[in-house]
């Protein structure tokens, strides 16, 4: 009926297979075993909640409105006793090295009890996938190990992420976009490493972190070329913080000015430097830019994709147990049909978002940097051989080879069209799930009435917090325009993308 | 609104513009911290000077008996640049509007003369509808008159007025009815402020009587009635109030898209900025045509102009709530940061519109007015 090579023909026309249905694609691929992993931290996440968050989440809002220069420590140092910085850190180092797929599940847990000490705990991955998008073997153990000896010691280690500037947000999440922004975070090589000079704004927990993985560029002409990540500690000299911005909402998770003034980051704390270290495979650097920083937010959103979800269940699950047991013209809301039908529609919201962050995690899983620790052989080699096969190769990993041969095989393996899937899913669930985290929200207060409107009944806590989500990692109107330039525009030679 | 159609109503708008932004824009951010900042007492008592507060009292009672028009201009332009003290004068207004349609003339008189503000302001549980979740208190009759007892939540401006409007069910009877109570009885007991999405400096209070003297509002039973013919004229001051966030929210996205710079050029001229501009400018001018419509309608007693009141709001405030999600994008983060208006407009937006009542079932309810 149809030959082998007239179907992959009609499978790879738009919109192909793979982009399609992604999931059905990426499931049988992908091992078993992070079923079972998937499972466990959804249940850790739910204990969480239980024992700490829903206890603390109203409370500790309503501290932030009243000191908002108050640093939520008290949670940060419950996280880090729970194991949560270095959840997904590898096996092979002491820790759990539950799969990244998990991640994401987790995150909607957290996040459908608070969405701001959501962001206390996962907004450190972010830091980590930027330090792991560099491939810096050396520089990633050895941060790494400060978290473990931070969760040890009963001493937070976790990372920020330094990307925006006072002149540019949406020009620095877009390596199109960066050469005609106001770009002025400058790292000038000298001797021994670098010398940066500039600031940074909006950095989610940047008062509370220890490393900083800060992205500047050293030629602000030509930034998209020139793109270096460093990773700055706190007490390096010329680095200091600046203002804690005075947020709408996700108010325990600061977000920091960070204030670089001849602080010079030493060679041996540059994780990524698109001009001096990277590997010759055919990229042009501002190619290696543009994957590394999509590799970064195509996870990045994926997750926020999940607080989306996390934000539309919270204001389902408030919704629906304020109509059960609220009396509306005598009888209860939830059994007003007009009520049912919103009910229904916010459920519906909650899965669509879930569904769509899903997706682009079975995209990241599979066509992601880090599919290849997906891969059956792999994945089960890393789960059940011992720790000590590893140390075997410990010195070898300490050494700068083994940067090389990693981000080699990495940018070897670099296809556009995995790179267009991972960061168009990733857009495509950053935009919906948050728009339809805002859009619970309003339903859930239109729904509760007065009680809605009240710091007590979270309703309205919710609403604060899940705004933000349509803003940072991109605001959704540059993750829609991401989504066209990945998904939509590559069958159409003639579009142009950000130069309107 | 754009119906400044007489001298009148032209310079009401411009008093109350300009009032707005000498006494309320420069100080919004620390009015809103209430309440863990200092009460805006100052600005209170310079607006009640101004005569704000009697916009449609009648005159008999010391008011200036102007129509819903003028009291539509005040809360709009004074919601501009802060919706609170637009929520204080309308939650005073309902109280008011409940007394007048209940003909408690000796009442209103009392509260009319007041010489300071905080004798003359009057609490009222403005974002509840008593007849759809029953925060209702209870009533005896004693001797001439009643007292009451039990609970009303979120009861606006309990903290700081010297009477209350509140509802109370009579005991034996089915309905409501309305009450006047003053607040410095003994028997009264306040929360905190209950502390809220938005309106920071218009602030509620939980309140809870123990057998407090109390006057009748009108007749027994008939506080249903009263609510609706209030909340009939009252829509459309509460949509004054969104229509005011909005234009607040449009003009400071308009602002700042001309200063920011992103890919090289003013923001304003990416087409994708025009087009979320474009629509909060279409939604804007839609809202005023239609406030000013329902406005004139009911001053001029048109026939249906009820339903006119209560279809205005409900798509004015749903429009503003959309409208101040967008007037946070467009300045993206510092849109979500306090040193900008946004952030406490789109706080505003959705607690206007829970004004009167739930918004979901205000919808039921406008169908059932119609229909039947």
């Amino acid at each position: 009926m149809i030959s082998r090579s007239e179907q992959k023909t009609l499978l790879n026309r738009t919109p192909r297979f793979e982009d399609m249905l992604c999931s059905l694609y990426a499931a049988p691929r992908m091992p078993g075993g992070v079923v079972k992993e998937t499972k466990k931290v959804v249940a850790i996440a739910r204990k969480f909640n239980v024992q700490v968050i829903r206890a603390r989440t109203l409370e500790l809002d309503k501290k932030m409105h009243e000191e908002p220069d108050y640093l939520a420590w008290d949670f940060v140092r419950e996280a880090n006793r729970w194991g949560f910085y270095s959840m997904w850190y590898p096996k092979q180092i002491g820790c759990k090295g539950y799969s990244f797929f998990s991640m994401p599940p987790f995150i909607e847990e957290i996040a459908s009890a608070c969405l701001g000490m959501a962001n206390l705990i996962m907004v450190h991955y972010l830091g980590v996938t930027v330090l792991a998008s560099s491939m810096n073997v050396r520089l990633i153990r050895r941060l790494f190990m400060d978290t473990i000896e931070g969760e040890k010691t009963d001493s937070p280690c976790i990372f920020s992420t330094a990307i925006t500037e006072p002149g540019a947000g949406t020009d620095v999440e877009e390596t199109e976009l960066v050469d005609k922004g106001n770009i002025t975070c400058y790292a000038q090589k000298v001797p021994g490493g670098y010398r940066v000079n500039g600031t940074k704004v909006f950095i989610s927990n940047g008062h509370l972190a220890t490393w900083h993985m800060l992205i500047a560029y050293s030629d602000l002409k030509k930034p998209s070329e020139n793109m270096v990540v460093l990773a700055v500690k706190n007490g390096t000299k010329g680095f200091s913080f600046g203002k804690m911005e005075k947020k709408l909402g996700q108010k325990c998770c600061p977000a920091s000015e960070l204030i670089f003034n001849d602080c010079f980051i030493p060679d041996e704390y540059v994780c990524a430097d698109m001009r001096m270290d990277m590997p010759k495979t055919g990229l042009s650097k501002k190619d290696l830019a543009a994957s590394l920083l999509d590799d970064t937010l195509a996870a990045s959103r994926c997750g926020v994709g999940a607080f989306g979800a996390g934000g539309a269940r919270g204001a389902f699950e408030t919704a629906l147990k304020f109509a059960a047991k609220t009396k509306v013209k005598g009888r209860l809301l939830i059994n007003h049909e007009w009520a049912q039908c919103i009910l229904a529609e916010m459920y519906k919201n909650m899965l669509a978002a879930r569904l769509a962050y899903m997706e682009s995690n079975y995209a990241n899983g599979v066509f992601g940097p880090m599919a290849v620790f997906q891969y059956k052989p792999v994945y089960y080699f890393s789960k059940y051989m011992p720790v000590r096969f590893f140390n075997l190769f410990e010195n070898f990993f300490r050494k700068p080879v083994a940067t090389k041969l990693l981000r080699r095989a990495r940018l070897l393996a670099f296809k556009q069209e995995n790179n267009q899937i991972t960061a168009g899913l990733g857009s495509f669930c950053k935009f919906s799930a948050t728009d339809l985290a805002v859009k619970n929200c309003h339903l859930a207060l239109e729904m509760m009435g007065q009680a809605g409107l009240r710091h007590d009944k979270n309703a309205e806590k919710i609403l604060r917090d899940s705004k933000l989500l349509q803003i940072y990692e991109g605001t959704n109107q540059l993750n829609r325009l991401n989504l066209f330039k990945c998904l939509i525009a590559r069958d159409f030679p003639q579009t142009v993308v950000f130069d309107e | 609104m754009s119906a400044n159609s007489n001298k009148e109503l032209k310079l009401l708008a411009g008093a109350a513009l300009e009032f707005a932004k000498k006494e309320l824009a420069p100080n919004r951010e620390n009015n809103d911290r209430f309440p863990f900042g200092p009460f805006w007492n100052p600005v209170l008592e310079k607006a009640f000077e101004l005569d704000f507060f009697h916009t449609t009292l009648p005159e008999e009672f010391s008011g200036i008996g102007q129509g819903m028009s003028s009291l539509c201009t005040v809360l709009e332009n004074i919601s501009q640049e802060d919706a609170s003290l637009a929520g204080i004068i309308f939650t005073n207004t309902q109280a008011q509007e409940i007394m007048r349609i209940a003909k408690s003339d000796g009442l209103l008189k009392k509260a009319g003369n007041a010489k300071t503000v905080k004798e003359f302001l009057i609490a009222f549980p403005a974002f509840n509808n008593p007849s759809e979740v029953e925060h209702v208190a209870s009533a005896s009759k004693s001797g001439d008159g009643y007292t009451v007892s039990g609970g009303i939540e979120y009861v606006v401006l309990g903290g700081m007025a010297a009477q209350a409007v509140i509802p109370a069910r009579l005991d034996g009877q089915d309905g409501y009815s309305f009450f006047f109570v003053d607040l410095s009885a003994n028997g009264i007991n306040r929360s905190d402020p209950v502390f809220s999405l938005g309106f920071h400096a218009c602030p509620a209070v939980d309140m809870t009587f123990n057998n407090v003297k109390a006057a009748l509002i009108g007749e027994e039973g008939r506080g249903q009635e009263y609510f609706e013919k209030m909340a009939d004229r009252m829509s459309v001051a509460a949509a004054a109030i969104s229509l005011g966030i909005m234009k607040g929210s449009l003009k400071e996205a308009l602002d700042y898209c001309t200063k920011r710079f992103q890919g090289g050029r003013e923001i304003i001229k990416w087409s994708e900025m025009k087009m979320i501009l474009g629509n909060m400018a279409v939604m804007t001018k839609n809202a005023e045509l239609i406030l000013s419509a329902a406005c004139g309608a009911t001053d001029a007693g048109k026939n249906g102009w009820e339903q006119c009141c209560r279809a205005a709001a409900i798509h004015i405030q749903e429009m503003a709530c959309d409208l101040t999600t967008d007037g946070i994008q467009v300045l993206g983060g510092v849109g979500y940061m306090k040193d900008f208006g946004q952030e406490k407009r789109f706080r505003d937006a959705k607690q206007a519109q829970s004004l009167l009542g739930m918004a979901s079932l205000k919808k039921v309810q406008y169908l059932e007015s119609i229909a039947g």
